[in-house]
């Protein structure tokens, strides 16, 4: 029996927007176990990006608790969750998010720099293995604008398994890019994600997609529901 | 460790990339301009100081245009101070072939009694007095009359022998047109040139040395006589005051080189946080905790304080090596060494200024939150940071607390800066009430829906305009003033302490030889000691700093006819006993016309009556005099002679013909004169440039950026009409229309406001005529355009690239 690696209790989450209180997110609690891969379906604008931000620890719930790998984060302080995202999160973004100041090879070791992994030819020969794995050897030097987006994305999926992270949140990776383009990211992120053994957030409007995983949360009207 | 080279080089291109250049640019421009000016300041202090006693070559001197009366020394002598005495005065001297205006000193054996005198003689030894019968000349003068030590030189009545080189000299001048070289005689040996006559003009020197508590009561018990003052390490020479002057018109250029130079580095840093917010996002939420943030941050800006810090320096020294050109004749040619301190202090205005403008917007980037990346936020940054602030004000108020120039030039700016954005923005809502093409009219109607933001913009492009105008305009004007005194005809060569039995046979030989010459004027020297009955020096305006002429002798001339040169203001030239005044001076000291003023020539005191007041051009270089009498006043006063006329490059021989067949008569041969002011003038000009190039530099340097970054904000708007399917055409004429318009505007504004306050500081503060400058009318508004365009093609390519 695997161990649950983030367990959601009652997280309601409400913004300020022109002095309207807007409720997102209604009171969500749901469990994933390690090594899950999990899709979270929703219609545009059901919070399906807020939830991965709390998920995340890149914000704060208005309410309820999140606590991901032991470590109740709905009550840490911006510097811890950091912290944690740095030890064991992985992201994959709809556009991309590459340093644009930094070439391809350096925007891949720049997670273990972050980590306080100092050693850069370590580092390098890490990032460049997986360059390698994403079809991009070669491009090692290029700068982000060098690159087309769907090679941009690679670069970010080899930024987000170089520091094999207890957990990856992919917010849909594919949204920008074109069928064909997008296959191949998907085929790359599952391949990587078997081998590392990673838990898998996915947020997907692609139902196709969602079913390869193996759970799927759908997103409505601020509550969420397991879709069996 | 390589892990530091990785953050170095990726600093290093996200300062290019990040366009943080302009700050680093801006902090190289100010320590440039810091290092240069406190190296020269430092240099000449220290000069000054290092010679202080050693300048006057006493501990206290007596100045007295009279002969040092021989009781005084023994008084001195007899309180047991050591004296020495000097004679000095101007006359020619010749070798075989040449002839040269010299400054004679007549020393005794004990000059001086304070700091060194270097003498060296033809068996390379070094003296250090003069003994009776030498000749020691500097060694400018030994090649001007191609003498060698040995040979002999007429001084005067006299010829000595050279004895040899002056190389260390106390006494140095700071006077940048005191181009006259020295020589020193023994006492003894000053009778014999027959340059000391009856209103020649011989300056003596009493040279003191003592107990302070001696000298003090020595000083305070001596009663003062007419021509007569004492000089002390504490009394301010003409040259300080003079170095003072220009010092504040250096200080008040770099202050505003600075001041560009600051509002650059603020507008790049707060457009650098805007662009990189997301890239701060990014890190944090790949969990990059604050302190890296921050290491990062400050390794970018540390590499941008060392860049700038280096090239600035280096630019620094250049320009102060620009600066020094001039001065080289009166500076050391071994100058003191300045140490770290300019550094120092150059290090120490960048962070004042670099400090807060860089670490109040980097810091609000720390406060980038990480969810950033999934929804932008509006961030509530802290206000923590503003505390830096307290840096550059409490420098201010330390450094400038009582300048009040200071502050009147920062609350100016202030309120021009609000003037000229209104004026600006009225200009062009007046524009946008006309008639115009599509594009224009799209522009202006664009310019208008954001007052604040185009005003902002205006103003500080107008603003600077301005600056960069005022700085090149004010240098051309100073110089064209100094270089209007040489006109093309004007007498260039005067002949002054002409004897009476010399006169009459002097001027039918200038008249033999064929030169165009002037009448000659008599000249007496004296002083006036009393207006309307009342002693000149009971009153206030005697001591005033201002108006110097009732502590000083003046020349006194009479004339049957006023020269027509002089315009008579005032009254006119009739009646008997009778004086004309200049206007200035008159004013100065309150004089109406048929005032009675007393005036006294060697202790014999006679008066006149104003008749006339009249205007005189002093730079003329016309002979020229404060006070012209009737001849019935003064004519039987002993009186010597001044003539001038006009000889040409290739009547040099007739000039020196003149010279020696008369040689007590001084000539002051402008003509090499001339040549050496318009030197010294190409070489202020070259240093004046070099300055207002920085200026220029700094201004355009933060228009470019300016407009840079107005540009890019844009970048979103434009991408949205791009893919709202507006034409690539459509846009970029549009944009050339505002762009232009505003350049356009700011441009004229800027004229308008530099032809004012050019006026205003020509007027009041160079008190020099003021002009009007038509030529930049039609330059500004076409160099802002310029400007403008060249930001804009070097933008508009990214701005309408197509969208991946
Ligand atoms: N800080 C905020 N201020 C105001 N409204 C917000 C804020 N954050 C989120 N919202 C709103 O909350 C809703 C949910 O946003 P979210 O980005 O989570 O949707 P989503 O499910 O990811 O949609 P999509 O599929 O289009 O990406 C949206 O209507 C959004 O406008
Ligand atoms: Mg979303």
């Amino acid at each position: 029996m695997s161990q649950s690696i983030i367990s959601v209790e009652n997280v309601t989450k409400s913004v300020i927007s022109n002095d309207n209180q807007l409720s997102i997110l209604k009171g969500i609690s749901f469990n994933i176990m390690e090594g899950e891969s999990i899709a979270i379906m929703g219609t545009s604008g059901a919070g399906k990006s807020t939830l991965m931000g709390l998920l995340a620890g890149l914000d704060q719930p208005t309410s309820g608790s999140i606590t991901l790998l032991d470590s109740t984060i709905s009550s840490m302080d911006d510097e811890q969750r950091a912290k944690i995202r740095s030890e064991s999160i992985g992201f994959v973004f709809q556009n991309f998010l590459l340093i644009p100041s930094l070439t391809a090879l350096q925007n891949v070791t720049l997670p273990m720099l972050l980590r306080g992994n100092e050693d850069q030819k370590n580092n390098e020969l890490k990032a460049k293995a997986l360059l390698e794995k994403v079809g991009l050897s070669g491009r090692e030097t290029h700068l982000p604008t060098q690159l087309s987006g769907g090679e941009q994305q690679r670069v970010a999926l080899a930024r987000a398994f170089v520091t094999q992270p207890k957990i990856l949140f992919a917010d849909e990776p594919t949204g920008n890019l074109d069928q064909q383009t997008a296959q191949n990211i998907i085929e790359l992120l599952f391949a990587m994600n078997t081998e590392q053994g990673t838990t898998l957030v996915l947020i997907t409007h692609d139902a196709e997609l969602a079913k390869r995983c193996q759970r799927t949360l759908i997103i409505n009207d601020g509550q969420c529901q397991e879709s069996v | 460790m390589k892990a530091n080279k990785m953050i170095i080089s990726w600093s290093w291109r996200e300062i290019w990339s990040g366009q943080l250049w302009p700050v680093m640019v801006a902090l190289t421009l100010i320590i440039a301009c810091v290092v240069a000016l406190s190296t020269l300041a430092l240099r000449v202090e220290k000069v000054m100081t290092n010679q202080g006693k050693t300048l006057l070559a006493a501990d206290l001197v007596l100045r007295s245009t009279n002969p040092i009366s021989p009781s005084l020394i023994n008084q001195a002598e007899e309180a047991g101070l050591t004296v020495s005495t000097q004679s000095r005065f101007q006359t020619m001297a010749f070798s075989d072939t040449k002839m040269q205006l010299v400054t004679v000193k007549s020393v005794e054996s004990t000059y001086p009694l304070r700091g060194v005198l270097n003498l060296r003689d033809e068996t390379e030894q070094i003296k250090h007095q003069v003994n009776p019968n030498e000749l020691w000349v500097s060694a400018r003068l030994l090649s001007i009359l191609e003498a060698k030590v040995g040979e002999t030189v007429a001084i005067g009545d006299a010829e000595l022998t050279i004895s040899g080189v002056i190389i260390d000299e106390p006494e140095l001048a700071y006077n940048p047109f005191n181009s006259i070289p020295n020589l020193f005689i023994h006492s003894s040996n000053l009778e014999g040139t027959g340059a000391i006559q009856l209103g020649s003009r011989v300056r003596h020197r009493l040279f003191i040395n003592g107990e302070p508590t001696t000298l003090a009561a020595f000083q305070s018990n001596y009663e003062l006589q007419a021509g007569e003052r004492w000089v002390d390490q504490n009394s301010e020479s003409r040259a300080a005051r003079l170095m003072d002057k220009a010092k504040q018109y250096l200080s008040l250029t770099i202050l505003m080189v600075i001041l560009m130079a600051a509002v650059t580095l603020i507008l790049t840093c707060l457009h650098y946080v805007r662009n990189r917010s997301e890239t701060v996002s990014m890190l944090k939420s790949m969990g990059s905790s604050r302190a890296w943030l921050r290491s990062w941050l400050t390794t970018q800006v540390l590499i941008m304080f060392v860049v700038a810090f280096v090239v600035g320096s280096s630019l620094g020294l250049l320009l102060e090596y620009l600066l020094r050109i001039p001065l080289v004749d009166i500076l050391p040619k071994v100058l003191p060494s300045v140490g770290i301190q300019p550094f120092l202090f150059a290090i120490g205005v960048s962070l004042c200024i670099g400090l807060p403008a860089l670490l109040i917007p980097l810091m609000r980037l720390l406060d980038a939150p990480a969810i950033n990346v999934i929804q932008k936020q509006t961030v509530q940054y802290s206000k923590k940071s503003w505390w830096l602030l307290l840096l550059p004000i409490t420098a201010l108020v330390v450094f400038y607390g009582s300048n009040k120039l200071v502050w009147m030039v920062l609350a100016g700016l202030l309120i021009l800066f609000i003037v000229l954005a209104g004026l600006s923005y009225g200009l062009l809502t007046l524009l946008a009430k006309l008639k115009w093409s599509a594009a224009l009219s799209l522009a202006l109607s664009r310019i208008s829906r954001s007052p604040k933001n185009s005003m902002m913009q205006l103003a500080a492009l107008s603003g600077s305009l301005m600056l960069v105008s005022l700085i090149w305009l004010v240098k051309s004007d100073l110089l064209g003033d100094w270089q209007q005194t040489l006109s093309p005809d004007a007498p260039n060569v005067f002949s002054i302490n002409i004897s009476p039995e010399q006169r009459a046979s002097y001027l039918q030989d200038i008249d033999s030889l064929t030169l165009p010459r002037s009448d000659a004027f008599a000249i007496i020297r004296g002083r006036v000691t009393e207006i309307n009955d009342i002693q000149t020096t009971d009153m206030a305006v005697y001591e005033s700093a201002e108006t110097r002429i009732l502590r000083r002798e003046v020349n006194f001339t009479w004339m049957d006819q006023l020269p027509e040169y002089n315009e008579v203001v005032a009254g006119q030239w009739s009646g008997e006993k009778t004086v004309s005044v200049e206007q200035n001076i008159a004013d100065e000291l309150g004089l109406k016309l048929g005032d009675k003023l007393t005036f006294e020539v060697n202790s014999q005191s006679f008066s006149a009556t104003i008749n006339s007041f009249r205007a005189v051009e002093w730079q003329s270089l016309k002979p020229n005099f404060v006070f012209i009498f009737s001849e019935d006043a003064i004519a039987d006063l002993p009186a010597t002679w001044m003539v001038s006329f006009r000889a040409e490059e290739n009547q040099t021989d007739r000039v020196t013909q003149l010279a020696r067949s008369y040689p007590t008569v001084t000539l002051l041969d402008l003509r090499t004169m001339a040549n050496k002011i318009q030197s010294l003038l190409r070489q202020i000009s070259w240093s004046l440039t070099g300055l207002a190039t920085l200026g220029v530099m700094a201004g355009i340097l933060l228009i470019f950026t300016l407009l840079r970054l107005s540009l890019n904000e844009r970048k979103r708007e434009i991408t949205l009409y791009r893919t709202l399917g507006a034409s690539k055409k459509r846009i970029s004429h549009t944009l050339w229309a505002e762009y232009g318009l505003l350049g356009l505007s700011a441009g004229i504004v800027a004229a308008i406001a530099a032809e004012m306050i050019l006026f205003a500081l020509m007027r009041w503060g160079f008190e020099l005529p003021a002009q009007l400058h038509p030529a930049m009318w039609f330059l500004l508004p076409l160099l802002a355009v310029l400007i403008v365009f060249a930001s804009l093609s070097s933008v508009i390519k990214a701005l309408l690239k197509p969208l991946r």
